[in-house]
């Protein structure tokens, strides 16, 4: 290999069997996790810092195991989602029609652009005491909190995707004789569902994050809440069991998610994909 | 015809870059590797306008990165005065088609960007840069962004950033490539002006046989990949004379070398359609 | 002119609080009347609450996100320069991206209690990954035929990473600190909420224990203003600072 003058020379990538190249391929996905895991044991084992610190990273999985075998772990889980879910379905729904609202009527668009503008970067987790004096602290104050913080991004995903909807199509369309109607549901949509899609993929983390520090607000059963309890009585092994069930129920809910869009937009995929010439 | 062939020949002592049996192997990030360069023996004169001529894919652009030391000399050698290359440096500018210009700074401040370098102090720096904008015709646009100037005038920034270092080398990539008709003779005619004033060795990559005949004193003609010299040829013409691209000679010249590229052409796209 | 118009909705809602409450349509309890909670808002400013809980408030955010912002930008760039660095943090930090920040809330309190030390590496922590991936896809991006510019025009190798390559990725990189600042509000609002002792996050539910919902709505505004404030402020400077973009 001849030596570098400032760039960095190609390399001739190996002509292997597929299936092998693939097997290897995930393999090398999962050997990061692996490798951190490994670290982590090492760490926490070597004695730089305390237990209390930073526990063995087997200690935190069998303390995952032991709420899993009493049922803490699934029903906490289940109530974190079931909030973070209801909440990201509200969004979801209000945020496109909101959003298809502001696109098509001026009056809705002028009543709502400020509150959407100036909305959008605030912290709007401050608003959470508001939510708890207002409907308690049970499950509608916290799905009312996901609500809001997450039908931003939505609101915003779907006006762009019906701005950059091709002003020809729309035309071909009426021109056909389509009623409005079909216009939103057979052209508008499908062609602003890209962008649409993309708001939904930032929605549901959100969700997530904020049930979590509603919970922990809160207190009671879920993830968040069974976190801060932990952190109350100085259980630092629970604290970092949620922290790496949270991160696993966030990256499933991620992967869901990306899964979703391939399947839905495989048309738009396509159109995408380059040639085979 | 105005032009002579002369033949290949190496350890030719009055040479400045010795380049010798220098082949090039491209490695794309998917796909196999191709060879680019095959054998390639040339030599540059000190001081001499010298253009690498040839159709698309054949290698030139490649070999001018490689005398200006952005690519490893894997197999062969390049010198330069009798010593190798072994990186870029302030001693072989380059001026490329799309201008590099730093989007971020003004005209001035890319002109500056190379006197800094070479350590200047403050006083002499101003006053360098000043007369390279000058001479580039750019006086007035010093504050100017980028992205506020024509291609032409980005293209005569990027000639003012180089020549201002004072290299003794010129490699300059298609660099009227991407400006229209009109610029593109604009700019050759102002090219030789200031070529004229302080002659420096120039290589000059171009794939428009018309400019290679107008600007260069000897155009090297190269074969379609993997890219090797075919032919140099000697341009005897005046370039100082502002008609001479309607003289006999001139279009004879041209004439007789396209023929040559012609070739290499046809070659080349059936090489294209095949793979 | 169409500035006042644009915001008309605003004011327009203002009005409308204002009026409802007054008129007894919504509870003044549950929502007391904007001009209640505009005096309340006055009295904290004089006492100083306000501005004592909001300087510790700003000052954790302010060193936590530059934190983020300097190591996040510097690790960005490494991972983009040297291949070694790309392959060694690359994975960890595509796994540790999409990780929900608000679950490191109670590990930094078990580590550095209630004060300020947890609010920062929080923020520091929570903010840094973003700016990474922005700085490191900025850089990427770098166009070498300026790389080579530079070289040829007599930067060494480093000179190239501070003169191009930083300068290249700056788009991008000022982009991410634009949702990393975000952030960090989320975080400290969040933070301060559920583990502190004092903040404005603090204020807000000592405030609401007490039942002085008037002063805990003026401070839940102040603290959203301020986050929209800083966004604003924020999109001026990258405003002033790419102004050489077409």
């Amino acid at each position: 290999m001849a030596r570098l003058t400032g760039i960095r020379s190609e390399t001739v990538p190996a002509t292997q069997p597929d299936a092998i190249l693939r097997g290897l391929a995930a393999a090398g996905r999962l050997a990061p996790i692996v490798l951190l895991a490994l670290a982590w044991e090492a760490l926490a084992a070597s004695g730089t810092v305390t237990p209390f610190q930073l526990p063995r990273f087997s200690a935190v999985l069998t303390r995952i195991w032991t709420d899993a075998i009493a049922d803490d772990l699934a029903l906490n889980t289940a109530l974190t989602l079931y909030r973070a879910l209801v909440g990201f379905g509200i969004a979801a729904v209000a945020g496109i029609l909101i959003g298809v609202g502001m696109s098509r009527y001026g009056v809705v668009r002028w009543l709502l652009d400020p509150i959407v503008s100036v909305g959008f970067p605030m912290p709007k987790i401050a608003f959470l005491p508001v939510m708890m004096l207002w409907l308690g602290v049970y499950d509608l104050s916290k799905i009312a909190m996901v609500v809001l913080d997450a039908i931003f991004p939505v609101i915003t995903g779907t006006i762009a995707g019906i701005a950059g909807v091709d002003r020809q199509l729309l035309w071909s369309a009426r021109n056909i004789g389509a009623t409005e109607r079909e216009v939103l549901w057979q052209i508008v949509l499908p062609a602003a569902s890209p962008q649409i899609m993309t708001g939904l993929q930032v929605a549901l983390p959100i969700a997530l994050i904020v049930a979590v520090v509603a919970e922990m607000l809160m207190g009671g059963y879920g993830l968040g809440g069974a976190m801060v309890q932990a952190s109350r009585f100085a259980d630092s092994r629970g604290v970092f069991a949620g922290i790496v069930e949270i991160a696993v129920v966030g990256y499933v809910l991620v992967k869901a998610m990306a899964l979703v869009r391939r399947r839905l937009l495989i048309w738009h995929q396509e159109a995408e994909a380059p040639s085979t010439l | 015809m105005g032009g002579r062939v002369e033949e290949h020949n190496p350890g030719n002592s009055g040479s400045q870059i010795v380049i010798e049996g220098v082949n090039h192997l491209y490695r794309p990030p998917k796909g196999r590797p191709l060879l680019a360069l095959e054998n390639v023996s040339l030599e540059v004169r000190p001081r001499e306008f010298l253009a690498l001529l040839g159709p698309s894919g054949c290698g030139k652009s490649t070999l001018l990165y490689l005398i200006g030391g952005f690519l490893p000399t894997e197999r062969g050698s390049i010198l330069l005065d009798g010593a190798s290359i072994s990186g870029p440096g302030p001693d072989r500018g380059i001026v490329f088609q799309h201008f590099a210009l730093f989007p971020w700074k003004t005209v001035r401040g890319n002109v500056l960007y190379g006197l800094k370098k070479m350590g200047l102090g403050r006083d002499e720096r101003e006053k360098r840069a000043q007369a390279f904008i000058d001479l580039v015709g750019l006086t007035g646009f010093e504050d100017s962004y980028p992205s506020q100037l024509s291609g032409g005038m980005k293209q005569r920034t990027a000639i003012a950033r180089t020549l201002a270092i004072d290299p003794k080398i010129l490699l300059m990539d298609e660099p009227f490539g991407a400006l229209d008709a009109q610029t593109r003779h604009l700019m050759q005619s102002e090219l030789l002006g200031i070529w004229r004033r302080s002659p420096k060795t120039v290589i000059f990559v171009t794939h428009d046989v018309q400019e290679a005949v107008h600007l260069a004193d000897r155009v090297a003609v190269m074969t379609a990949r993997p890219g090797r010299i075919k032919t140099i040829v000697n341009i005897g013409l005046d370039k100082g004379d502002p008609g001479i691209t309607k003289s006999k000679a001139f279009i004879d010249t041209v004439d007789a070398i396209w023929g040559l590229v012609r070739e290499e052409a046809i070659k080349a796209q059936g090489a294209r359609v095949s793979s | 002119m169409s500035v006042l118009l644009r915001h008309l909705p605003l004011v327009l809602m203002a009005i409308a609080w204002e009026m409802a409450t007054r008129m007894g349509l919504v509870s003044q309890l549950a929502l007391p009347p904007l001009s209640q909670v505009v005096l309340a808002w006055i009295e904290m400013l004089k006492s100083g609450e306000l501005v004592a809980n909001g300087t510790s408030s700003l000052w954790r955010a302010g060193a936590g996100l530059g934190l983020a912002i300097a190591v996040g930008a510097a690790l960005g760039l490494a991972m983009a320069w040297w291949r070694p660095v790309n392959a060694a943090l690359g994975p960890l930090v595509e796994m540790l991206y999409p990780v929900p920040k608000s679950a490191l809330i109670p590990v930094t309190v078990l580590w550095l209690g209630f004060g300020d030390g947890s609010k920062i590496l929080l923020i520091f922590l929570g903010c840094m990954l973003p700016v990474t991936l922005g700085t490191f896809n900025g850089a990427r991006g770098s166009d070498y035929a300026l790389v080579w510019s530079a070289r040829s025009l007599g930067a060494n190798r480093l000179s190239v990473l501070w003169d191009v390559v930083l300068p290249s990725a700056l788009p991008e990189m000022l982009n991410a600190i634009r949702t990393a600042l975000a952030l960090a509000f989320i975080l400290l609002v969040s933070a301060e909420l559920i583990v502190a002792r004092e903040g404005l996050g603090y204020l807000i539910g000592y405030l609401g224990a007490n039942g002085t919902y008037d002063a805990m709505f003026a401070v839940v505004l102040t603290v959203a203003f301020l986050g929209f404030a800083a966004d604003r402020a924020y999109q001026a400077l990258m405003q002033r600072l790419l102004i050489w973009r077409d």
